[in-house]
Protein backbone atom coordinates (compact mmCIF):
# COMPACT_ATOMS: atom_id res chain seq x y z
CA UNK A 1 0.00 0.00 0.00
CA UNK A 2 3.03 2.38 -0.23
CA UNK A 3 2.95 5.48 -2.37
CA UNK A 4 4.65 5.84 -5.53
CA UNK A 5 5.78 9.12 -7.57
CA UNK A 6 7.56 10.09 -10.33
CA UNK A 7 8.51 12.89 -12.72
CA UNK A 8 7.45 12.26 -16.64
CA UNK A 9 8.73 13.97 -19.80
CA UNK A 10 5.41 14.90 -22.03
CA UNK A 11 4.58 16.20 -25.27
CA UNK A 12 2.20 19.16 -25.89
CA UNK A 13 -0.51 18.50 -28.32
CA UNK A 14 -1.08 21.42 -31.03
CA UNK A 15 -4.58 20.11 -32.02
CA UNK A 16 -5.92 19.65 -28.41
CA UNK A 17 -4.56 23.13 -27.67
CA UNK A 18 -6.69 24.36 -30.40
CA UNK A 19 -9.97 22.91 -29.51
CA UNK A 20 -9.01 24.08 -25.10
CA UNK A 21 -8.78 27.65 -26.70
CA UNK A 22 -12.02 27.40 -28.64
CA UNK A 23 -11.31 26.29 -32.65
CA UNK A 24 -13.22 23.56 -34.46
CA UNK A 25 -11.15 20.39 -35.71
CA UNK A 26 -11.49 21.66 -39.16
CA UNK A 27 -11.10 25.30 -38.54
CA UNK A 28 -8.09 26.82 -40.85
CA UNK A 29 -5.41 28.21 -38.22
CA UNK A 30 -4.64 31.85 -38.10
CA UNK A 31 -0.30 32.05 -38.59
CA UNK A 32 -0.48 34.33 -35.53
CA UNK A 33 -2.31 32.06 -33.32
CA UNK A 34 -0.35 29.17 -34.78
CA UNK A 35 3.29 31.07 -34.16
CA UNK A 36 2.16 31.77 -30.62
CA UNK A 37 1.10 28.34 -29.85
CA UNK A 38 4.64 26.98 -30.95
CA UNK A 39 6.65 29.31 -29.63
CA UNK A 40 4.62 29.11 -25.64
CA UNK A 41 4.81 25.13 -26.70
CA UNK A 42 8.55 25.54 -27.12
CA UNK A 43 9.12 27.58 -24.28
CA UNK A 44 6.90 25.58 -21.87
CA UNK A 45 8.88 22.45 -21.10
CA UNK A 46 11.26 25.60 -18.89
CA UNK A 47 7.80 26.06 -17.08
CA UNK A 48 6.77 22.58 -16.56
CA UNK A 49 7.30 20.10 -13.36
CA UNK A 50 5.58 17.27 -14.58
CA UNK A 51 4.85 14.66 -11.08
CA UNK A 52 2.62 12.11 -9.89
CA UNK A 53 1.83 10.13 -7.58
CA UNK A 54 -0.59 7.30 -6.67
CA UNK A 55 -1.64 4.50 -4.15
CA UNK A 56 -3.52 1.67 -4.78
CA UNK A 57 -5.60 0.27 -2.26
CA UNK A 58 -8.43 -2.14 -1.27
CA UNK A 59 -11.70 -1.83 -1.71
CA UNK A 60 -13.34 -3.35 1.29
CA UNK A 61 -17.03 -2.53 0.46
CA UNK A 62 -19.47 -0.21 -1.46
CA UNK A 63 -23.00 0.03 -1.46
CA UNK A 64 -25.53 2.89 -1.56
CA UNK A 65 -23.87 6.05 -1.90
CA UNK A 66 -21.07 5.09 0.42
CA UNK A 67 -17.64 3.03 -0.32
CA UNK A 68 -15.12 1.69 2.18
CA UNK A 69 -11.56 1.65 0.68
CA UNK A 70 -8.77 -0.13 3.10
CA UNK A 71 -7.21 2.81 5.31
CA UNK A 72 -10.69 4.13 6.43
CA UNK A 73 -10.86 6.28 3.38
CA UNK A 74 -14.67 6.47 2.69
CA UNK A 75 -16.04 7.97 -0.69
CA UNK A 76 -19.34 9.53 -0.29
CA UNK A 77 -20.69 9.45 -4.27
CA UNK A 78 -23.35 6.58 -5.74
CA UNK A 79 -21.51 7.26 -9.12
CA UNK A 80 -18.05 6.46 -7.54
CA UNK A 81 -20.28 3.37 -5.44
CA UNK A 82 -21.56 2.59 -9.45
CA UNK A 83 -17.37 1.81 -10.04
CA UNK A 84 -15.83 0.70 -6.94
CA UNK A 85 -18.71 -2.44 -6.24
CA UNK A 86 -17.56 -3.61 -9.73
CA UNK A 87 -13.46 -3.34 -8.15
CA UNK A 88 -11.19 -5.04 -6.01
CA UNK A 89 -9.40 -2.20 -5.75
CA UNK A 90 -8.84 1.39 -6.57
CA UNK A 91 -5.92 3.54 -7.58
CA UNK A 92 -6.16 7.08 -5.98
CA UNK A 93 -3.75 9.83 -7.88
CA UNK A 94 -2.53 13.36 -7.76
CA UNK A 95 -0.66 14.66 -10.64
CA UNK A 96 0.97 18.48 -11.28
CA UNK A 97 2.45 20.81 -13.55
CA UNK A 98 3.69 22.65 -11.01
CA UNK A 99 3.30 26.67 -10.46
CA UNK A 100 5.85 27.84 -12.62
CA UNK A 101 3.36 28.19 -16.00
CA UNK A 102 -0.14 29.02 -14.01
CA UNK A 103 2.33 32.23 -12.66
CA UNK A 104 3.82 33.03 -15.58
CA UNK A 105 -0.21 33.40 -17.17
CA UNK A 106 -1.08 35.19 -14.52
CA UNK A 107 1.58 37.46 -14.74
CA UNK A 108 0.94 37.82 -18.49
CA UNK A 109 -2.81 38.28 -18.05
CA UNK A 110 -1.84 41.36 -15.58
CA UNK A 111 0.07 42.90 -18.04
CA UNK A 112 -3.43 42.71 -20.44
CA UNK A 113 -1.42 40.06 -22.72
CA UNK A 114 -4.74 38.16 -22.63
CA UNK A 115 -4.13 35.86 -25.49
CA UNK A 116 -1.06 34.87 -24.21
CA UNK A 117 -1.69 34.45 -21.35
CA UNK A 118 -4.69 32.17 -22.20
CA UNK A 119 -2.55 30.35 -25.22
CA UNK A 120 -0.10 29.16 -22.26
CA UNK A 121 -3.01 28.09 -19.93
CA UNK A 122 -4.30 25.81 -22.38
CA UNK A 123 -1.05 24.37 -22.67
CA UNK A 124 -0.67 23.93 -18.90
CA UNK A 125 -4.15 22.31 -19.25
CA UNK A 126 -2.69 19.96 -22.14
CA UNK A 127 0.32 19.35 -20.26
CA UNK A 128 -1.25 18.57 -16.95
CA UNK A 129 -3.43 16.15 -18.69
CA UNK A 130 -0.63 14.59 -20.77
CA UNK A 131 0.60 13.64 -17.22
CA UNK A 132 -2.60 12.03 -15.92
CA UNK A 133 -2.51 9.90 -19.33
CA UNK A 134 0.93 8.88 -17.78
CA UNK A 135 -0.19 7.82 -14.78
CA UNK A 136 -3.38 5.81 -16.07
CA UNK A 137 -1.28 4.12 -18.19
CA UNK A 138 1.23 2.79 -15.46
CA UNK A 139 -1.84 2.00 -13.55
CA UNK A 140 -3.04 0.07 -15.96
CA UNK A 141 0.38 -1.90 -16.42
CA UNK A 142 0.18 -3.03 -12.59
CA UNK A 143 -3.60 -3.84 -12.93
CA UNK A 144 -2.75 -6.03 -16.13
CA UNK A 145 0.35 -7.89 -14.66
CA UNK A 146 -2.34 -9.02 -12.09
CA UNK A 147 -4.72 -10.41 -14.86
CA UNK A 148 -6.90 -7.09 -14.01
CA UNK A 149 -8.03 -3.83 -16.14
CA UNK A 150 -8.83 -0.25 -15.07
CA UNK A 151 -11.66 2.05 -15.56
CA UNK A 152 -11.48 5.66 -16.95
CA UNK A 153 -10.48 8.51 -14.12
CA UNK A 154 -13.14 10.11 -12.29
CA UNK A 155 -12.65 13.05 -9.81
CA UNK A 156 -14.38 14.62 -6.83
CA UNK A 157 -16.42 18.06 -8.02
CA UNK A 158 -18.19 15.72 -11.07
CA UNK A 159 -21.41 14.09 -10.91
CA UNK A 160 -22.49 13.55 -6.96
CA UNK A 161 -19.24 13.26 -5.90
CA UNK A 162 -18.59 17.12 -3.33
CA UNK A 163 -15.13 18.35 -4.06
CA UNK A 164 -14.77 18.18 -0.21
CA UNK A 165 -14.02 14.84 -0.91
CA UNK A 166 -10.67 16.00 -2.56
CA UNK A 167 -9.83 15.27 1.67
CA UNK A 168 -10.43 11.86 1.53
CA UNK A 169 -8.27 11.35 -2.04
CA UNK A 170 -5.34 13.41 0.24
CA UNK A 171 -5.73 11.71 2.82
CA UNK A 172 -5.04 8.44 1.29
CA UNK A 173 -1.83 9.47 -0.43
CA UNK A 174 -1.06 10.11 3.06
CA UNK A 175 1.35 13.10 2.57
CA UNK A 176 2.91 11.95 -0.77
CA UNK A 177 0.80 14.79 -3.38
CA UNK A 178 3.73 15.71 -5.25
CA UNK A 179 3.77 19.41 -3.94
CA UNK A 180 0.11 19.89 -5.34
CA UNK A 181 -1.94 21.06 -1.72
CA UNK A 182 -5.78 22.01 -0.70
CA UNK A 183 -7.38 25.43 -0.24
CA UNK A 184 -9.92 25.64 2.31
CA UNK A 185 -12.59 25.21 -0.82
CA UNK A 186 -10.75 21.99 -1.38
CA UNK A 187 -9.16 23.34 -4.66
CA UNK A 188 -5.65 22.07 -5.50
CA UNK A 189 -2.73 24.70 -5.33
CA UNK A 190 -1.29 24.49 -8.11
CA UNK A 191 -4.25 24.76 -10.18
CA UNK A 192 -2.84 22.68 -12.98
CA UNK A 193 -3.50 19.66 -11.20
CA UNK A 194 -5.51 16.70 -11.64
CA UNK A 195 -6.83 14.20 -8.65
CA UNK A 196 -9.00 11.62 -8.55
CA UNK A 197 -9.47 7.85 -8.71
CA UNK A 198 -8.99 4.81 -10.85
CA UNK A 199 -11.00 1.22 -10.42
CA UNK A 200 -9.57 -1.43 -10.63
CA UNK A 201 -11.59 -5.06 -11.71
CA UNK A 202 -11.91 -8.22 -13.37
CA UNK A 203 -11.81 -8.03 -17.28
CA UNK A 204 -15.52 -8.71 -17.25
CA UNK A 205 -16.04 -5.36 -19.53
CA UNK A 206 -17.95 -3.81 -16.53
CA UNK A 207 -14.95 -2.09 -15.14
CA UNK A 208 -13.49 -0.32 -18.92
CA UNK A 209 -17.40 0.14 -19.78
CA UNK A 210 -17.81 2.59 -16.24
CA UNK A 211 -18.69 5.71 -17.66
CA UNK A 212 -19.60 8.08 -15.07
CA UNK A 213 -21.86 10.06 -17.14
CA UNK A 214 -24.03 7.38 -17.75
CA UNK A 215 -25.13 7.98 -14.19
CA UNK A 216 -25.48 11.45 -13.74
CA UNK A 217 -28.22 13.75 -14.81
CA UNK A 218 -26.70 16.66 -15.57
CA UNK A 219 -27.12 16.74 -19.14
CA UNK A 220 -25.39 20.09 -20.02
CA UNK A 221 -22.49 19.66 -17.95
CA UNK A 222 -19.70 21.00 -19.98
CA UNK A 223 -17.62 17.63 -19.07
CA UNK A 224 -19.69 15.40 -20.45
CA UNK A 225 -18.25 11.87 -22.21
CA UNK B 1 -2.23 59.32 -46.74
CA UNK B 2 -4.52 60.04 -44.25
CA UNK B 3 -7.35 57.76 -44.71
CA UNK B 4 -4.54 55.24 -45.29
CA UNK B 5 -2.97 55.44 -42.38
CA UNK B 6 -6.30 54.78 -40.71
CA UNK B 7 -7.02 52.14 -43.00
CA UNK B 8 -4.36 50.17 -42.68
CA UNK B 9 -4.94 50.77 -38.17
CA UNK B 10 -8.44 48.91 -39.40
CA UNK B 11 -6.65 46.55 -41.36
CA UNK B 12 -4.70 45.49 -38.45
CA UNK B 13 -6.91 45.36 -35.95
CA UNK B 14 -8.79 42.44 -38.43
CA UNK B 15 -5.22 40.68 -38.34
CA UNK B 16 -4.72 40.56 -34.80
CA UNK B 17 -1.74 42.73 -34.75
CA UNK B 18 0.09 45.07 -32.49
CA UNK B 19 3.73 45.17 -33.29
CA UNK B 20 5.49 44.68 -36.77
CA UNK B 21 7.01 41.74 -34.46
CA UNK B 22 3.03 39.60 -34.70
CA UNK B 23 2.19 37.75 -37.55
CA UNK B 24 -1.76 38.41 -39.23
CA UNK B 25 -4.22 35.89 -40.29
CA UNK B 26 -2.38 34.75 -42.85
CA UNK B 27 1.74 34.21 -42.96
CA UNK B 28 4.30 36.82 -44.26
CA UNK B 29 3.01 39.70 -42.37
CA UNK B 30 5.67 40.47 -40.17
CA UNK B 31 7.88 43.61 -40.73
CA UNK B 32 4.55 45.52 -41.37
CA UNK B 33 3.74 47.95 -39.22
CA UNK B 34 1.12 47.01 -36.62
CA UNK B 35 -1.67 48.74 -35.17
CA UNK B 36 0.77 50.72 -32.53
CA UNK B 37 3.47 51.96 -35.08
CA UNK B 38 0.34 52.96 -37.02
CA UNK B 39 -0.93 54.63 -34.19
CA UNK B 40 2.29 56.35 -33.79
CA UNK B 41 2.19 57.96 -37.58
CA UNK B 42 -1.44 58.61 -37.39
CA UNK B 43 -0.50 60.85 -34.41
CA UNK B 44 2.36 62.00 -35.46
CA UNK B 45 0.64 63.41 -38.84
CA UNK B 46 -1.97 64.81 -36.52
CA UNK B 47 -4.84 62.46 -37.73
CA UNK B 48 -8.40 63.27 -35.65
CA UNK B 49 -8.23 60.98 -32.64
CA UNK B 50 -12.07 60.28 -33.14
CA UNK B 51 -11.25 59.14 -36.80
CA UNK B 52 -8.41 57.03 -35.18
CA UNK B 53 -11.25 55.26 -33.05
CA UNK B 54 -14.66 55.21 -35.13
CA UNK B 55 -13.13 54.66 -38.42
CA UNK B 56 -9.73 52.58 -37.47
CA UNK B 57 -10.16 50.63 -34.41
CA UNK B 58 -14.20 49.99 -34.27
CA UNK B 59 -14.37 49.92 -38.25
CA UNK B 60 -11.65 46.89 -37.87
CA UNK B 61 -13.46 45.67 -34.30
CA UNK B 62 -17.37 45.55 -36.36
CA UNK B 63 -15.44 43.22 -39.01
CA UNK B 64 -13.99 41.24 -36.31
CA UNK B 65 -17.25 40.83 -35.18
CA UNK B 66 -19.01 39.78 -38.46
CA UNK B 67 -15.88 37.50 -39.26
CA UNK B 68 -16.79 35.67 -36.03
CA UNK B 69 -21.02 35.16 -36.53
CA UNK B 70 -19.79 34.02 -39.83
CA UNK B 71 -17.58 31.05 -38.49
CA UNK B 72 -14.49 32.66 -39.83
CA UNK B 73 -12.91 34.16 -36.63
CA UNK B 74 -12.59 31.87 -33.35
CA UNK B 75 -12.33 33.12 -29.52
CA UNK B 76 -8.30 33.93 -29.78
CA UNK B 77 -8.82 35.75 -33.63
CA UNK B 78 -11.05 37.78 -31.59
CA UNK B 79 -8.55 38.11 -28.39
CA UNK B 80 -5.95 39.02 -30.91
CA UNK B 81 -8.03 42.04 -32.10
CA UNK B 82 -9.29 43.09 -29.50
CA UNK B 83 -5.82 43.14 -27.37
CA UNK B 84 -4.25 45.27 -30.35
CA UNK B 85 -7.64 47.81 -29.80
CA UNK B 86 -6.95 47.73 -26.22
CA UNK B 87 -3.43 48.64 -26.26
CA UNK B 88 -4.35 51.33 -28.91
CA UNK B 89 -6.92 52.95 -26.40
CA UNK B 90 -4.26 52.60 -23.53
CA UNK B 91 -1.97 54.88 -25.38
CA UNK B 92 -5.77 57.09 -26.47
CA UNK B 93 -7.48 57.47 -23.26
CA UNK B 94 -5.35 59.82 -21.92
CA UNK B 95 -6.04 62.13 -24.88
CA UNK B 96 -9.41 61.68 -25.20
CA UNK B 97 -10.87 64.57 -22.84
CA UNK B 98 -8.87 67.11 -25.04
CA UNK B 99 -10.72 66.09 -27.85
CA UNK B 100 -13.92 66.53 -26.59
CA UNK B 101 -14.30 62.50 -27.08
CA UNK B 102 -16.78 61.10 -23.91
CA UNK B 103 -15.05 57.62 -22.51
CA UNK B 104 -17.16 55.21 -22.99
CA UNK B 105 -17.26 54.68 -18.65
CA UNK B 106 -15.40 52.51 -15.98
CA UNK B 107 -15.78 48.93 -16.00
CA UNK B 108 -14.71 46.53 -12.79
CA UNK B 109 -13.98 43.07 -12.90
CA UNK B 110 -13.47 40.33 -10.39
CA UNK B 111 -13.91 36.72 -9.55
CA UNK B 112 -15.26 36.10 -6.33
CA UNK B 113 -13.84 34.81 -2.92
CA UNK B 114 -12.17 31.67 -2.64
CA UNK B 115 -12.30 31.07 -6.59
CA UNK B 116 -9.59 30.90 -8.00
CA UNK B 117 -10.12 30.80 -11.95
CA UNK B 118 -9.79 34.03 -14.27
CA UNK B 119 -9.34 32.98 -17.68
CA UNK B 120 -13.05 33.80 -18.43
CA UNK B 121 -12.92 36.89 -16.39
CA UNK B 122 -9.50 37.92 -18.23
CA UNK B 123 -11.25 37.26 -21.48
CA UNK B 124 -14.29 39.55 -20.91
CA UNK B 125 -11.87 42.60 -19.47
CA UNK B 126 -9.91 42.21 -23.04
CA UNK B 127 -13.09 42.02 -24.68
CA UNK B 128 -14.54 45.48 -22.62
CA UNK B 129 -11.02 47.11 -23.52
CA UNK B 130 -11.54 46.37 -26.95
CA UNK B 131 -14.90 47.87 -26.94
CA UNK B 132 -13.38 51.25 -25.88
CA UNK B 133 -14.56 50.99 -21.90
CA UNK B 134 -11.79 51.58 -19.15
CA UNK B 135 -11.77 47.87 -17.27
CA UNK B 136 -10.05 47.55 -13.59
CA UNK B 137 -9.69 43.98 -13.27
CA UNK B 138 -9.12 43.35 -9.49
CA UNK B 139 -7.81 39.86 -9.95
CA UNK B 140 -9.48 36.41 -8.58
CA UNK B 141 -10.25 35.44 -4.93
CA UNK B 142 -11.32 38.84 -4.23
CA UNK B 143 -12.63 40.02 -0.71
CA UNK B 144 -16.44 41.23 -0.86
CA UNK B 145 -15.19 44.44 1.12
CA UNK B 146 -12.25 44.96 -1.19
CA UNK B 147 -14.84 44.80 -4.76
CA UNK B 148 -17.19 47.14 -2.33
CA UNK B 149 -14.34 49.55 -1.89
CA UNK B 150 -13.41 49.65 -4.78
CA UNK B 151 -16.65 50.44 -6.31
CA UNK B 152 -17.07 53.24 -3.78
CA UNK B 153 -13.23 54.59 -4.78
CA UNK B 154 -13.87 53.77 -8.79
CA UNK B 155 -17.45 54.60 -9.37
CA UNK B 156 -17.77 52.11 -12.28
CA UNK B 157 -21.27 52.12 -14.65
CA UNK B 158 -20.92 48.17 -14.24
CA UNK B 159 -19.34 45.57 -12.19
CA UNK B 160 -18.48 42.24 -13.45
CA UNK B 161 -18.48 39.36 -11.04
CA UNK B 162 -17.07 36.23 -12.08
CA UNK B 163 -17.43 32.31 -10.50
CA UNK B 164 -16.43 28.73 -11.89
CA UNK B 165 -17.45 27.23 -8.69
CA UNK B 166 -21.32 25.79 -7.80
CA UNK B 167 -19.45 26.39 -3.85
CA UNK B 168 -18.30 30.28 -4.85
CA UNK B 169 -21.14 31.13 -6.99
CA UNK B 170 -22.99 32.39 -4.26
CA UNK B 171 -20.55 35.27 -3.31
CA UNK B 172 -21.56 37.06 -5.94
CA UNK B 173 -24.94 37.20 -4.09
CA UNK B 174 -22.93 38.05 -1.02
CA UNK B 175 -21.25 41.30 -3.56
CA UNK B 176 -24.79 42.73 -4.43
CA UNK B 177 -25.98 42.21 -0.62
CA UNK B 178 -23.08 44.59 1.03
CA UNK B 179 -23.06 47.08 -1.94
CA UNK B 180 -26.69 47.39 -1.13
CA UNK B 181 -25.89 47.30 2.68
CA UNK B 182 -23.07 50.17 1.53
CA UNK B 183 -25.94 52.27 -0.15
CA UNK B 184 -23.70 51.62 -3.25
CA UNK B 185 -26.56 49.23 -5.25
CA UNK B 186 -28.10 51.99 -6.94
CA UNK B 187 -24.92 53.52 -8.58
CA UNK B 188 -23.64 50.80 -10.62
CA UNK B 189 -25.20 47.91 -12.51
CA UNK B 190 -23.77 44.27 -11.93
CA UNK B 191 -23.42 41.71 -14.70
CA UNK B 192 -22.38 38.01 -13.29
CA UNK B 193 -21.12 35.29 -15.48
CA UNK B 194 -19.37 31.42 -14.83
CA UNK B 195 -19.48 27.91 -15.90
CA UNK B 196 -22.24 27.38 -13.13
CA UNK B 197 -24.23 30.54 -13.69
CA UNK B 198 -27.44 30.68 -15.44
CA UNK B 199 -29.90 33.67 -16.11
CA UNK B 200 -32.21 32.32 -13.69
CA UNK B 201 -29.54 32.23 -10.58
CA UNK B 202 -28.58 36.17 -12.24
CA UNK B 203 -31.90 36.75 -11.26
CA UNK B 204 -32.30 35.28 -8.15
CA UNK B 205 -29.15 37.28 -6.44
CA UNK B 206 -30.42 40.10 -8.02
CA UNK B 207 -27.97 41.00 -10.49
CA UNK B 208 -28.84 43.31 -13.47
CA UNK B 209 -27.41 41.30 -16.45
CA UNK B 210 -25.91 37.70 -17.05
CA UNK B 211 -23.47 37.43 -19.77
CA UNK B 212 -23.28 33.53 -20.75
CA UNK B 213 -19.82 33.80 -23.09
CA UNK B 214 -17.56 37.17 -23.32
CA UNK B 215 -18.95 37.97 -26.35
CA UNK B 216 -22.72 38.16 -25.04
CA UNK B 217 -21.17 39.72 -21.27
CA UNK B 218 -20.33 42.91 -23.81
CA UNK B 219 -23.46 43.46 -25.16
CA UNK B 220 -25.09 43.57 -21.86
CA UNK B 221 -22.73 45.80 -20.54
CA UNK B 222 -22.93 48.24 -23.48
CA UNK B 223 -27.13 48.01 -22.78
CA UNK B 224 -26.20 48.33 -18.86
CA UNK B 225 -23.50 51.15 -19.14
CA UNK B 226 -25.37 53.05 -21.68
CA UNK B 227 -28.24 52.95 -19.19
CA UNK B 228 -26.28 54.21 -16.27
CA UNK B 229 -24.63 57.32 -18.54
CA UNK B 230 -26.17 60.76 -17.62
Amino acid sequence: MSVSSDRVDIEIDKKQICQYIGYNDDHHLSARISSLIDDYSKHAHQLINPLYSYVIRKVEWARGTMALVEGSIIFKSWVVVQLLEQCQQVAIFVVTIGKYLEDTAAQLARDGLILQATVLDAIGSNAVEKVAEHAQGKIGQIAESKGLVISRRFSPGYCDWNIGQQRMIFAALTGNTVGVRLTGECLMIPQKSISGIIGIGPPDGNVERYNPCSFCEKQDCPGRR
Amino acid sequence: MSEDIIGLIRENVIQGRITKDDEGMEEGMVGQPGVSELLDSALAAGLPIRDIITKGLSGGMDVVGQKFEAGEYFIPDMLASAEAVGAAMEVLQPRLASSGIDSKGTIIVATVKDDLHDIGKNIVSILLRGAGYIVKDLGNNIDTQVIVDAVRKDKPQVLGLSALLTSTMARMGDVIQALEESGLRDQVKVIVGGAPVSEEFARSIGADGYGADGFQAVAVVETLASGTQS
